[in-house]
């Protein structure tokens, strides 16, 4: 496994944007009672678009892992107790890069724009369903409920983070989006 | 998000230079130490192993000289969600036996058994708090990367890139609190342009919306930091982790691996203290009052 210079350096930013967001609690949007809408998932979409699945996991896994010292050190409401399991703060979030990563790599050739776009959905979804799928195998909560809370926060967090990404990448790259220079 | 004071919540990151005995331990020891005692305070269950752990922790954050009442600082953002946490406990424990019950309303029991399940939880809680900001303010960042990559390199033979994992660490840690000073500063930078930060008003899309033009600049202010440290880094020659030889040495010294033996004792101890020791019987010991 080898890494870049780049790769480090990238890996280890968005690191910090993810831990960040989460400390400050600027990552998350209060909705309705005790969930919150999350962005602290996009820095490992963005860092594993622009440099690669590995960077991807990396960051996934330092997110993870300040999930789960947030939820045992600060915790912030009555979900963050799920988070002391590492099955459900570190597993999951191995795998935002991934899919995000290799959506983007198969749509890239058609269209970048719609490339980071859907990454950025198929990421969000992975985290989302991972996240929900493991507190309802580990029994926490029942599966209604967590279908229900998918179903509610999914949409506008998948919207979010879409216009995030699209909102730093593309002026990042340069990408070609009917005017402007192509730079990629 | 009214307040734009962000900085103060990184506080538990924070190093404080006060040459103790503690801090002249050998960084691996720590970290080993601290998982162990990270253990044995999550599976720990029993309440004089806890409460004796508990004043452990304030005895060494004594020995690093680190002042008592900015280590309790760190405790209080969770002290609410602690506190609410305790009171369902208190509540929700089913009685073992009537005996137990002190006082019953509907489903809701206080129990002997939900009194101690509260008391322990409030203090595993504080001595995990405690233990993690002792951890921090003993041993400063770079000490514990240098640790930590020590630790991992036996895992490089089988291709995990110890160093670089370290470095990706280091540069994360470290550029946290910038980011939180940056923020803070566009904060107040586009409140004062008239950008209306008050918490909670608004609707949920009005709410999204408010985080666009903090977040979008935060990411590419970061992206166009990482450029430059990269560029910094290959002008300097870094080629990566293979080969490469360190300035600093860890060397551990004997008062190391006592500490070591002593932070094993330890766990067995909260563990163990009242599995094999002692038989708490805390309703039959109020039952004589």
């Amino acid at each position: 496994m080898k890494l870049t210079v780049r790769q480090i350096v990238i890996a280890g930013v968005m690191s910090a944007i993810a831990i960040f967001l989460g400390a400050s609690h600027l990552g998350f949007i209060p909705f309705l009672a005790g969930t919150a809408i999350t962005i602290m998932h996009v820095p490992v979409i963005i860092g594993a678009v622009l440099e690669g699945p590995l960077v991807g996991v990396i960051i996934g896994a330092l997110f993870g892992i300040f999930s789960l010292i947030q939820a045992n050190i600060a915790p912030t409401g009555p979900g963050d107790l799920l988070f002391r399991d590492p099955l459900v703060s570190i597993f999951p979030r191995l795998f935002i890069g991934l899919t995000a990563y290799y959506l983007y790599v198969l749509l890239k050739r058609w269209n970048r724009i719609v490339a980071l776009g859907g990454a950025a959905v198929v990421g969000t979804l992975t985290n989302t369903v991972l996240v929900l799928g493991m507190i309802g195998l580990r029994g926490y909560y029942p599966w209604p409920i967590l279908v229900t809370v998918g179903l509610t926060n999914g949409p506008l967090e998948i919207v979010a983070a879409v216009l995030i990404t699209l909102a730093v990448v593309i002026p990042w790259r340069q990408i070609e989006s009917g005017r402007g220079k192509e730079g990629f | 998000m009214e307040d734009f004071e962000l900085l103060r919540h990184i506080t538990i990151g924070q190093y404080l230079p006060t040459d103790s005995p503690l801090h002249r331990l050998d960084p691996r020891v720590k970290l080993v130490a601290f998982t162990l005692l990270c253990g044995a305070f999550i599976l720990g269950s029993g309440p004089a192993g806890i409460f004796m752990g508990l004043i452990v922790m304030l005895g060494l954050l004594v020995l690093a000289r680190v002042p008592l009442h900015y280590a309790l600082q760190g405790l209080r953002p969770a002290l609410p969600w602690l506190l609410l946490l305790a009171v369902l406990q208190l509540f929700m424990v089913r009685p073992a036996t009537q005996s137990d019950v002190i006082w019953s309303w509907g489903f809701l029991n206080l129990t002997i058994g939900g009194v101690q399940m509260a008391v322990v939880t409030l203090c595993r809680f504080g001595a995990l708090i405690l233990l993690v900001s002792l951890l921090t303010f003993s041993t400063d960042v770079t000490a514990l990367t240098h640790g930590a990559e020590r630790l991992l390199r036996p895992f490089q033979r089988i291709g995990l890139p110890a160093h670089e994992l370290a470095l990706v660490a280091t540069i994360a840690l470290r550029y946290v609190p910038l980011l939180a000073r940056e923020m803070e500063q566009v904060m107040k930078a586009q409140a004062s342009r008239g950008a209306d930060f008050g918490r909670g008003h608004g609707g949920l899309i009005q709410r999204v919306r408010r985080i666009f033009p903090l977040v979008i600049p935060l990411f590419l202010t970061s992206l166009e930091r990482a450029e430059a440290l990269v560029l910094a880094m290959e002008t300097r020659c870094y080629t990566g982790g293979r080969g490469r030889s360190h300035l600093i040495q860890l060397r551990s010294r004997p008062g190391d691996y006592v500490t070591l033996g002593i932070a094993l004792l330890l766990t067995l101890a909260i563990v163990g203290v009242d599995r094999w020791l002692l038989q708490p019987n805390l309703g039959g010991w109020l039952a004589h009052l």
